[in-house]
C-alpha cells in the first residue's frame, strides 16, 4: 500500500519533500544569520545587560508552542508560502539566540581580558576567542533550530506553505493512514538526516581544545 | 624605564589610584603591594591601557603611552595573568604565537620562536600541541610566560601570575622565573599581594594603601627602614626571617672547621683521621670532589669499640639557595650544619645553623 502510493505519487511526493527543504532551509539559514548577528550585537562590550535581558526573553519564547506562533502569523501576513517562510525564521530564531548570546556571555572575562591584554582588537577578540569558545554552544542551538524547524514546517503547511506537512493533513482529512505515515516518516528522515550532518560539521568546526573538556 | 606622573584613577567620586609619582627601573622587577582595593592592580592596568587613567600621564622610554594606540601598545607589552587566562581553544603553540600572529610574522620565524620559548621557559615541544584543559597549574603559568615574552616586549606586566599555585609549586616556579629574568632581563612590573613573594622576587617594591603610594624602595631599605606601622605591619613579625630570602648560601659558606675524606679510603685510615681531629664524623667525597655522604663513628654496644659507619642520605644545600630554605631545611632534617653543593654536586663546604642565627641577630643590614 506504501509503495503503491509512494510509486504512483512520485513526482507529487518529490515535488512535497523538495518545497519542505526550500521551506526549511531558507527560513533556518535567515533564523541563523539574524540569530547570531542579533546576538553578537546585543552581548557587546558595555551591553551585556541588554544580553541578558535578550537571553530571559528568548529563554522564555522557547516555550510557546509552534501552532501559536503560526496562527499568529496568519492573522498579521496571511497565507502562502512567504507567511510560513516567516513563522518558521521566528520560531527557529528563537533557540538560536538563546543559545548564540549565552555562549557568548559566558565566555571567561580572564580570557577576554587576557586576550584584550596581549592587543587583540575588539573584532579579534569577537571572531578569534569569543566566537570558538561559544561554537559548541552556538552550534548545539542550530542544531536543534533546524529539527525543530523541519518538524514546525509541517504545521506551516495549514497556512499554505506546502511542503510535506500537506502529505500528512490531506492522509488526516481523508482518514488515509497510509499517507499520513508517508509524509511523517518522510518528515522524521529529514529531520535525522539533517541532524546528522550538523553534528558531523559541528565536529569540524568545534576547535579541538573544548571537545576535551567532555572527556 | 616607565615613569608614573601624577597617575590618577577615580571611579566617580572614589579614588582607586591617588597621584602617583614612580619610576619603574629598566631591567628590573617592581613589585606593587598592597592589600585589596589599594590599586596595584588599576596602576598595573593602567600601563597597558585595560584601563584608562583619569589624570596624569605614563612615560615609557620618554615618549607618553597616550600618543600610541592602545593595540599597538598592548602588543608591545607582555602581559600575564592567572593561569584562567591562557585560550582555552588553542594548542600551547597558538598560544603562545598569538602575539606574533597579531603582528604578522611569518610562520617558519614563529616556530622557532615557539620551540625557544619553550626551551626558555624548560617545556618540552611535545608540549607545543596539548591544549590549556591538559596542562598542570604550574605548566599553564610556563605557557602565560611564554605568549607574554613571544614578541620579545621590553616591558612585562604580571597579574598575580602565581596566585592560584599551590605553594610548593610556586616555589619551584619562583626559581625558574628568577633564572630566565636572569636572562632576558625585562623591565618588570609585578601585582602580588603575598609580602614573601614580594620581598623574594622584587628588585624594588612599592607599597600601595587606598590609592596613594606609601613607599618605593630597594627591598633591603624596605625591610630595614619601613616607612610607617602600617608598612612594618604589612612585613610582619618575622620580617628577619624573612629577610634570610635575600641572603644567598654561598656568602656564607665556611670551607674549614670539618673534615672531608675520600670516598673511597680505606675505613681504618677514616677511623685514624677522625679520632685524630677529634671529631664524631667525616664529610665523603668522590674523587672528582662530588659529594658523596658522610662518615660518623659509633661505638658498638657489644665489642665497646669504635666502629665507622656511613650515611649516603644527607641532604646538601645548592650553593644559589636562600639562608630561609636553608633554615626550614635544618629545622626539618634536625641537623645545625649542613654540606653546601654546586649545581653539579661539586662539594663546596658547609654551613652552619648558629651562622644564620648570628645573621638573624645582627638585624640591620
Amino acid at each position: 500500500m506504501f509503495f503503491e502510493y509512494l510509486i504512483n505519487n512520485q513526482a507529487e511526493i518529490l515535488r512535497m519533500i523538495i518545497q519542505h527543504l526550500f521551506l526549511f532551509s531558507v527560513s533556518t539559514m535567515i533564523a541563523i544569520i539574524s540569530g547570531i548577528f542579533i546576538s553578537i550585537i546585543s552581548t557587546l562590550e558595555g551591553y551585556e545587560k541588554f544580553g541578558r535581558v535578550l537571553l530571559t526573553v528568548s529563554g522564555m519564547a522557547q516555550a510557546v508552542p509552534s501552532i501559536a506562533v503560526v496562527a499568529l502569523v496568519f492573522l498579521v501576513v496571511g497565507i502562502g508560502m512567504k507567511p510560513a517562510i516567516i513563522a518558521l525564521i521566528i520560531y527557529s530564531i528563537v533557540p538560536i539566540i538563546f543559545n548564540t548570546s549565552s555562549g557568548l556571555l559566558s565566555v571567561n572575562a580572564k580570557t577576554i581580558e587576557a586576550a584584550r591584554g596581549v592587543g587583540f582588537t575588539n573584532n579579534q577578540i569577537l571572531w578569534k576567542i569569543k566566537m570558538p569558545i561559544a561554537s559548541p554552544v552556538i552550534i548545539a542551538g542550530i542544531r536543534s533550530a533546524a529539527t525543530i524547524n523541519i518538524g514546525t514546517a509541517t504545521i506551516a503547511s495549514l497556512i499554505g506553505g506546502g511542503g510535506l506537512g500537506d502529505l500528512i493533513f490531506i492522509g488526516i482529512k481523508l482518514q488515509k493512514h497510509h499517507i499520513t505515515i508517508i509524509g511523517a516518516v518522510l518528515t522524521a528522515l529529514i529531520a535525522i538526516i539533517v541532524d546528522i550532518s550538523l553534528q558531523a560539521a559541528g565536529k569540524k568546526i568545534i576547535p579541538r581544545g573544548l571537545a576535551i573538556v567532555t572527556k | 624605564m616607565i615613569e608614573l606622573k601624577n597617575l590618577t584613577r577615580k571611579y566617580g567620586k572614589k579614588i582607586a589610584v591617588n597621584k602617583l609619582n614612580m619610576t619603574m627601573d629598566k631591567h628590573r622587577i617592581t613589585m606593587l603591594i598592597g592589600p585589596s582595593g589599594c590599586g596595584k592592580t588599576t596602576t598595573l592596568k593602567m600601563i597597558n591601557r585595560l584601563i584608562e587613567s583619569t589624570e596624569g600621564d605614563i612615560i615609557i622610554n620618554g615618549e607618553s603611552i597616550y600618543n600610541l594606540d592602545a593595540v599597538q601598545l598592548r602588543r608591545s607589552i607582555g602581559y600575564v595573568i592567572q593561569e584562567i587566562g591562557l585560550f582555552p581553544h588553542m594548542n600551547v603553540f597558538d598560544n603562545i604565537a598569538a602575539v606574533p600572529r597579531l603582528l604578522q610574522w611569518n610562520e617558519k620565524k614563529i616556530k622557532s620562536r615557539v620551540e625557544d620559548l619553550l626551551d626558555l621557559v624548560t617545556l618540552n615541544t611535545s608540549y607545543m600541541y596539548k591544549y590549556p584543559l591538559q596542562l598542570s597549574g604550574g605548566e599553564s603559568q610556563r605557557v602565560g610566560l611564554a605568549r607574554a615574552l613571544a614578541a620579545d616586549p621590553e616591558i612585562l606586566l604580571m597579574d598575580e601570575p602565581f596566585g592560584a599555585i599551590d605553594p610548593i609549586n610556586r616555589a619551584k616556579l619562583h626559581e625558574s622565573f628568577m633564572s630566565i629574568q636572569e636572562k632576558i632581563k625585562k623591565t618588570i612590573v609585578f601585582v602580588t599581594h603575598d609580602i614573601n613573594e614580594a620581598i623574594k622576587l622584587g628588585d624594588k617594591i612599592a607599597i600601595l594603601k587606598n590609592g596613594d603610594l606609601i613607599q618605593h624602595d630597594n627591598v633591603n631599605n624596605i625591610l630595614y627602614e619601613p616607612e610607617n606601622e602600617f608598612v612594618e605591619k604589612l612585613l610582619g613579625h618575622d620580617r628577619n626571617i624573612k629577610a634570610l630570602v635575600l641572603k644567598k648560601n654561598k656568602d656564607y659558606i665556611q670551607r674549614d672547621g670539618f673534615l672531608v675524606v675520600k670516598r673511597g679510603e680505606k675505613p681504618e685510615k677514616v677511623l685514624d683521621l677522625i679520632t685524630a681531629a677529634g671529631k664524631k664524623s667525616a664529610l665523603a667525597v668522590d674523587s672528582e670532589g662530588r659529594f658523596e655522604g658522610e662518615f660518623f663513628t659509633r661505638i658498638s654496644k657489644h665489642t665497646k669499640e669504635l666502629r665507622l659507619e656511613f650515611n649516603d642520605e644527607i641532604v646538601s644545600l645548592e650553593k644559589n639557595g636562600n639562608l630561609q630554605e636553608t633554615l626550614s631545611l635544618m629545622i626539618e632534617t634536625g641537623e645545625s650544619i649542613m654540606p653546601v653543593t654546586s649545581n653539579k654536586n661539586n662539594f663546596e663546604g658547609i654551613i652552619n645553623l648558629n651562622d644564620i642565627f648570628s645573621e638573624l641577630g645582627s638585624g640591620e643590614k
